[in-house]
C-alpha cells in the first residue's frame, strides 16, 4: 500500500482553516473591514484558540470514551472563584494564581470522577448533579458576589499575546505527551476501543476515569483563569447557567476528528479551534448580532456533520460525475 | 437489597437533617415575606439581598423568603405560589417579566403586593391602584431611568468629550429600563451636539426610545459634532462578545464610554490603564469602590441598598393593618432615584453609609420615626422624595 | 423470558419510593415550616405539569438511546408562535393547533436531519437549540411589542386551573402508553435502544421510528406549550428555556435508564416530573439561600438517582 505523504497530509490538515480564513477575508474585503484590524484582534484570536483548544480537549478526553460531561463550565467557574480569591486575599500573582486555579479545578475534577466510579450513575447525570453542586459552592463560598480584580493590573496583564500562545503550546504538548505517549494513554487508548476487553485484560479503568476528570478540569481551570484575567472579574452562574460553554467545544472537536486523520488528532482539535476562533474574530469585527451568531455557528456545525456522516455517499457520487466526464 | 437500605437510610437521614436545620430558621421570623427576583448575582442585587436579610430582617424579626433567580413570567408565577405555601404575608417584587400578574396573583390570595425599585406605567397604576393588596412601587420611574442616562451623558459632554463608546447591556433583549437609560444618552448627544444634531433622524425622547425599540440596538454615528464611535449590547460571554468590547476600548480616539449598567464588571480589565474614561450604572460596593480609586470607574450612578428600605416599612404597615395610601386611598407610587459618585472620596462617603449592616442609610429608628403604622401619605412621601444622600445624613442626624 | 426478579424490579420501585419519600418530607418539613401544604399541592401540579408532558413524550426519544436537549427551546418557539397567532385571531384553538403544529415541524425538522444524514442526534439538538433560541429573540422583535409577547391573561384564565390541565396530561399518558404498550411502535423502540444491531437486522427501520418518536414527542411540546401559555401568558426569551435540561432531569429522577431500551417506562417521566415538583417546594421551605439550596438540591437529585439505579451497577464502568 502507497504510503501517503507526509506533504499531503500536512496540505490537508491545513486546508479547514485556511479555507476558513479565505472565506472570511473574502467577506471582510467585500464589507471594507481588516480581519486582523490591530493588537486587539489578535488577541481576541489567540484567546479564542486557546479557550477552544481546552475546552474542546475537556470535553473530548470524557466524550470519546462515551462520557458526557455538562459540568465543564461549573469547573472553570469554581476553580476561577477559588484561585481568583485566594490571589484577593494573598495578594499572589498571576502565574501561581493560574497554577492554584488548575490545582483546585482538577481536584473538581477528581470530584466529579469519585462520585461517578463510586456511584455508577451514568455520566451524564453525574454531571448535571455536578454542575448544579459546582455552581452552588462557588455562589455560597462568595456569598453570590463573584470575583472582581480589575485593580489587580498584574493578573489582567496576563491577556498577553504571548501567554496565550505558551498557554495553548503546552497545553496541546501535555495533553499529546499524556494521550499518546504514555501508559495512561495507551490504557485510555485501549479502554476506548474495547472496553470490556480492556478491563478483562488488566487495565485499571477507574483510575483511568478518574485521571481523565482530573487532567479535564485541570484543562477547565485554565479556562477559568483566562476569563478571569481577561475581564478582571468572575461572575456566578446558578440553575446550569455555566453549561454553555460546553457547546461551543462540538464543531471543533468534529473538525479536529477530521483533521486527525492526517495529523495528530490533538493538533487536529487545536487547528479546529483556529477556525473557530477566526470564525469568532469575524464575528466580532463584522459586529454580528447574537442571534445571527448562534444561527451561523448552528448551521456551520450541521452542515459539516452532513459531510463527515456522508463522506463516502457524497465523495463516490463526485467521483462517479468525475469518471463520466472522462 | 442491603445496599438499597443503606441508601435509603442515608436518604432519610439527609432529610431528617435538613428537618432539624429548618427549625432554627423557622424560628427566627414571626413574619414571612416572599421576594421576586430576576437577578441574584449582580452587585446591586447582592446589595439589596443583604440590607433585607442581614439588616431588616434582624431588626424586624421578619424572615425573608427570596425565589430563585426568574427567567420569565412562568417562574413569578410559580415563585408566587411557593410563597403561598410558605404562608408568607406579602411579596415584595423586583422582578418585572409581569407586573399584573403578579398583582393579580397576590390580591387573589390575599397577601400585600409591593414593587421594589421600579414603578408601573401609568396605565397599570391607573388599573391596579385600588386594589386591596396592592401596597404601591417605590423607586425609579422609567423617567428617572431616562434622566440618569441623560446625566451620565451630559456629565462627559459637559467637560468636552466628543467622542463615546457605549454598552447597552440588555438594550437587544428589550429590557425596559436599559433603553431608557441609552436614549437619555442619545439625548443629551442629540440636545448638546449642536444644531441639527440628531440620531438616525430622531432629534427628541420620544422618537429615540421609538427608535431603539424599532431597532433592537443602537447604532454608531455622528450626532452633530459629537460621536457615538462604538456600540456593544447583549451579555453574551463568549469569545466574539468579549472581542467587540476590547475592540471598544481600542477604538481610536474614544474618550469616554458610557454604560447602562455592569460597566465595571464587563469592561474594567479592558479599560485599566487605557485611559479611556468609564461610567456606569451600579452599586456602591468595596469593588466599585477599588475601580473608583484606581482610576477604571470614573462616574458612577447607584441605587443605594437601604433604598428599599421606605418599601418594606409601607408593605409592613401593611401587613400590620395600616396601610399607607393616599388622600383618594390609593397605592403608593412614589419615584426614587441614583446617588451619583464622580470621585473616589465621595464615593468612599456614600459607600460607608451604604454597606452598613449595623447603620445603614434607613436605619429601623428612621424608617419608625418616617414609616410607622399610622404615618400619613404625605410625610411618606415626603420622606421618601428625599433620597439623596446630604438629605438621607441628614435624617440620621 | 423469565418473570423479573425482585432485585431486577429495585428500580422501578425505587423511584416511585423516592417520590413517596419526597411527598413525605414534605408533610413533615410543611408541618414544622407551618406552610399551607394543601395549597402547595396545587402548586407543585401547577408546575409540574408541563414538564411530565414534555417528558412524556421524550421517553420514546430517550428509549430509542437518542437523546433532545432543544426540548425547552422548542416548546418556546411554539408557545410565542401560538401567542402571535391567538393575537391575530383571537381563537383559542388555533393558539392550540398553532402550538401542536409548530413542535410538529420541529420535530419533523430534527428527525429528518438525523435520519436522513445520519446525524448524531444529540449534536443535531444542540444545533437546534441554538437556532431555536435565536429565533425566540428574533420573533420577539418581529412582534414588535417590547420584549415580551402576551396573551391577554383573562382569554386564557378560564382554562388555567387543575381539572384541565391533568385531564390534558391523563389524556396525553394514556395515548403515550397505549402506543408505547400495545402497539409494536413501542416494542420496537425498546428493541431499538436496547440493542440497535439486532433490532437492524430483525428488520426494524430505525429511521422510521425516528420520525415517529419526534412526533409523538413534539405533541408533549405543543401541549406543554400550550399550558405554558394558559399558566403564564407573558412570554419572553427565555420561556420554557429550562424544560430541556428538567426533563432529563424529571426523566433519570423517575428511574428511567438515560440510555433508553427495554427498562423504559411511561411514567417514569410523570414520577421524576412530580419528584421534581415537591424537591422544589421542599427547598423553598427550608428558604436556604441560592447557593447552599442548590448544593442541597444536587446532592439529592444525586442521591435519588443512585437509590433508583440500584440494581444496574456493573464491573465496567457506566457510558
Amino acid at each position: 500500500m502507497k504510503k501517503p505523504s507526509l506533504i499531503r497530509n500536512l496540505l490537508l490538515s491545513l486546508l479547514i482553516p485556511c479555507t476558513v480564513f479565505l472565506v472570511l477575508e473574502m467577506i471582510a474585503f467585500a464589507k471594507g473591514v481588516r480581519l486582523f484590524a490591530n493588537a486587539d484582534s489578535w488577541k481576541l484570536f489567540f484567546r479564542a484558540v486557546a479557550n477552544v483548544t481546552l475546552t474542546t480537549f475537556a470535553l473530548s478526553i470524557n466524550l470519546d470514551s462515551g462520557r458526557f460531561d455538562f459540568s465543564l463550565g461549573a469547573v472553570s467557574m469554581l476553580s476561577a472563584t477559588v484561585a481568583g480569591t485566594l490571589a484577593q486575599q494573598w495578594s499572589i500573582g498571576p502565574w501561581l494564581t493560574l497554577i492554584v486555579a488548575i490545582a483546585v479545578a482538577a481536584l473538581l475534577g477528581l470530584v466529579h470522577g469519585g462520585v461517578y466510579v463510586l456511584t455508577r450513575i451514568p455520566p451524564i447525570i453525574v454531571s448535571l448533579g455536578m454542575a448544579l453542586f459546582f455552581e452552588g459552592c462557588a455562589f455560597a463560598y462568595t456569598g453570590g458576589k463573584g470575583v472582581s480584580l480589575v485593580t489587580r493590573t498584574d493578573i489582567i496583564g496576563f491577556s498577553r499575546i504571548g501567554n496565550y500562545i505558551l498557554v495553548t503550546v503546552i497545553a496541546v504538548s501535555l495533553i499529546v505527551l499524556l494521550f499518546d505517549y504514555t501508559r495512561f494513554g495507551a490504557d485510555y487508548r485501549a479502554l476506548l476501543s474495547g472496553q470490556k476487553i480492556a478491563v478483562e485484560t488488566g487495565i485499571r479503568e477507574v483510575g483511568n476515569a478518574l485521571g481523565c476528570y482530573a487532567v479535564s478540569g485541570a484543562l477547565m481551570g485554565v479556562v477559568g483563569f483566562i476569563s478571569l484575567a481577561n475581564t478582571g472579574s468572575q461572575q456566578m452562574s446558578l440553575n446550569f447557567g455555566s453549561i454553555g460553554i460546553m457547546f461551543t467545544a462540538f464543531l471543533p472537536m468534529f473538525i479536529g476528528g477530521w483533521i486527525g486523520r492526517y495529523i495528530n488528532k490533538r493538533v487536529g482539535i487545536m487547528l479546529g479551534a483556529v477556525s473557530m476562533a477566526l470564525i469568532s474574530l469575524a464575528y466580532a469585527r463584522f459586529d454580528t448580532a447574537s442571534s445571527v451568531q448562534s444561527i451561523i455557528s448552528a448551521l456551520l456545525l450541521v452542515l459539516f456533520l452532513i459531510y463527515l456522516n456522508n463522506e463516502y455517499a457524497i465523495l463516490s457520487r463526485f467521483r462517479k460525475k468525475q469518471e463520466i466526464k472522462e | 437489597m442491603k445496599n438499597l437500605k443503606r441508601t435509603l437510610s442515608m436518604a432519610l437521614c439527609l432529610i431528617l437533617m435538613l428537618t432539624l436545620t429548618c427549625v432554627p430558621a423557622m424560628a427566627a421570623g414571626s413574619v414571612k415575606i416572599g421576594v421576586l427576583v430576576s437577578d441574584a448575582t449582580s452587585s446591586e442585587a447582592l446589595a439589596f439581598r443583604a440590607y433585607y436579610t442581614e439588616y431588616i430582617a434582624k431588626a424586624y424579626d421578619v424572615e425573608f423568603i427570596y425565589s430563585d433567580e426568574l427567567t420569565d413570567a412562568a417562574g413569578e408565577k410559580s415563585s408566587i405560589e411557593n410563597f403561598i405555601v410558605n404562608n408568607c404575608k406579602a411579596v415584595i417584587s423586583f422582578s418585572s417579566f409581569d407586573r399584573p400578574a403578579q398583582i393579580e396573583q397576590c390580591d387573589a390570595a390575599g397577601i400585600y403586593y409591593a414593587v421594589a425599585t421600579g414603578t408601573l406605567t401609568d396605565e397599570q397604576y391607573e388599573e391596579y391602584k385600588d386594589y386591596e393588596y396592592y401596597v404601591g412601587a417605590i423607586g425609579p420611574s422609567m423617567d428617572i431611568e431616562f434622566q440618569t442616562g441623560y446625566d451620565m451623558a451630559a456629565y462627559y459632554i459637559d467637560q468636552g468629550v466628543t467622542r463615546f463608546g457605549m454598552f447597552g447591556g440588555g438594550v437587544p433583549y428589550y429590557v425596559d429600563m436599559h433603553i431608557y437609560r441609552a436614549a437619555g444618552m442619545l439625548t443629551a448627544m442629540v440636545e448638546k451636539g449642536g444644531e441639527g444634531a440628531n440620531y438616525k433622524g430622531a432629534d427628541n425622547a420620544g422618537a429615540i426610545i421609538g427608535q431603539i425599540y424599532a431597532d433592537g440596538g443602537i447604532d454608531t454615528g455622528k450626532i452633530g459634532n459629537l460621536e457615538l464611535v462604538a456600540y456593544v449590547g447583549g451579555y453574551d460571554f463568549n469569545d466574539a462578545w468579549f472581542g467587540k468590547l476590547a475592540q471598544m476600548v481600542g477604538t481610536e480616539g474614544i474618550e469616554a464610554i458610557i454604560t447602562v449598567g455592569s460597566g465595571v464588571d464587563v469592561l474594567g480589565g479592558f479599560v485599566a490603564g487605557s485611559g479611556v474614561k468609564l461610567a456606569t450604572v451600579d452599586s456602591f460596593t468595596p469593588a466599585m469602590g477599588e475601580a473608583m480609586d484606581s482610576g477604571i470607574l470614573d462616574y458612577m450612578a447607584g441605587k443605594f441598598a437601604a433604598s428599599i428600605g421606605p418599601i418594606f416599612a409601607a408593605t409592613y404597615d401593611a401587613i400590620q393593618g395600616s396601610p399607607i395610601r393616599d388622600s383618594e386611598g390609593c397605592a403608593l407610587a412614589l419615584g426614587q432615584g441614583f446617588w451619583v459618585a464622580t470621585d473616589s472620596e465621595q464615593f468612599q462617603q456614600y459607600s460607608a453609609v451604604d454597606s452598613s449592616n449595623t447603620d445603614p442609610a434607613y436605619t429601623r429608628e428612621i424608617l419608625d420615626q418616617y414609616a410607622a403604622p399610622g404615618v400619613s401619605f404625605e410625610d411618606f412621601a415626603a420622606f421618601v422624595s428625599q433620597y439623596s444622600f446630604d438629605e438621607i445624613v441628614t435624617l440620621k442626624k | 423470558m423469565g418473570k423479573q426478579t425482585w432485585k431486577e424490579r429495585i428500580p422501578t420501585f425505587a423511584s416511585t419510593l423516592g417520590l413517596l419519600v419526597l411527598i413525605a418530607a414534605y408533610y413533615i418539613i410543611g408541618a414544622i415550616r407551618d406552610a399551607n401544604v394543601a395549597y402547595g399541592l396545587k402548586a407543585v401540579v401547577n408546575q409540574s405539569v408541563v414538564v411530565a408532558l414534555v417528558a412524556t413524550g421524550a421517553v420514546f426519544i430517550y428509549t430509542l438511546g437518542s437523546f433532545d436537549i432543544s426540548l425547552g427551546a422548542a416548546t418556546g418557539v411554539s408557545a410565542l408562535l401560538g401567542a402571535m397567532a391567538y393575537n391575530a385571531t383571537g381563537s383559542l384553538i388555533v393558539m392550540f393547533l398553532v402550538c401542536i403544529g409548530v413542535a410538529v415541524v420541529i420535530g419533523f425538522i430534527n428527525s429528518s436531519l438525523a435520519s436522513v444524514f445520519n446525524l448524531p442526534i444529540f449534536v443535531t439538538t444542540v444545533a437546534m437549540m441554538s437556532v431555536l433560541s435565536a429565533f425566540m429573540l428574533i420573533l420577539i422583535g418581529w412582534n414588535g411589542a417590547g420584549d415580551t409577547i402576551k396573551v391577554k391573561a383573562r382569554d386564557v384564565r378560564p382554562l388555567d386551573n387543575i381539572p384541565f390541565k391533568v385531564s390534558m396530561l391523563v389524556a396525553y399518558i394514556a395515548l403515550c402508553w397505549f402506543i408505547f404498550t400495545l402497539l409494536p411502535t413501542g416494542r420496537e423502540a425498546k428493541f431499538i435502544g436496547g440493542n440497535p444491531i439486532c433490532a437492524k437486522l430483525s428488520g426494524i427501520d430505525e429511521k422510521k421510528l425516528a420520525i415517529i418518536a419526534s412526533l409523538i414527542s413534539a405533541v408533549g411540546i405543543g401541549l406543554g406549550a400550550f399550558l405554558t401559555i394558559v399558566y403564564a401568558p407573558t412570554l419572553n426569551k427565555d420561556t420554557a428555556s429550562s424544560i430541556g435540561m428538567d426533563v432529563i432531569i424529571a426523566i433519570v429522577f423517575g428511574g428511567m435508564p438515560v440510555s433508553g431500551g427495554p427498562r423504559s417506562r411511561i411514567l417514569s417521566a410523570v414520577v421524576g416530573a412530580f419528584s421534581m415538583g415537591f424537591l422544589s417546594q421542599i427547598m423553598s421551605m427550608l428558604n436556604l439561600g441560592s447557593g447552599f439550596g442548590q448544593m442541597i438540591k444536587a446532592a439529592i437529585f444525586l442521591l435519588v438517582v443512585f437509590i433508583a439505579l440500584g440494581s444496574q451497577r456493573s464491573k465496567l464502568l457506566t457510558r
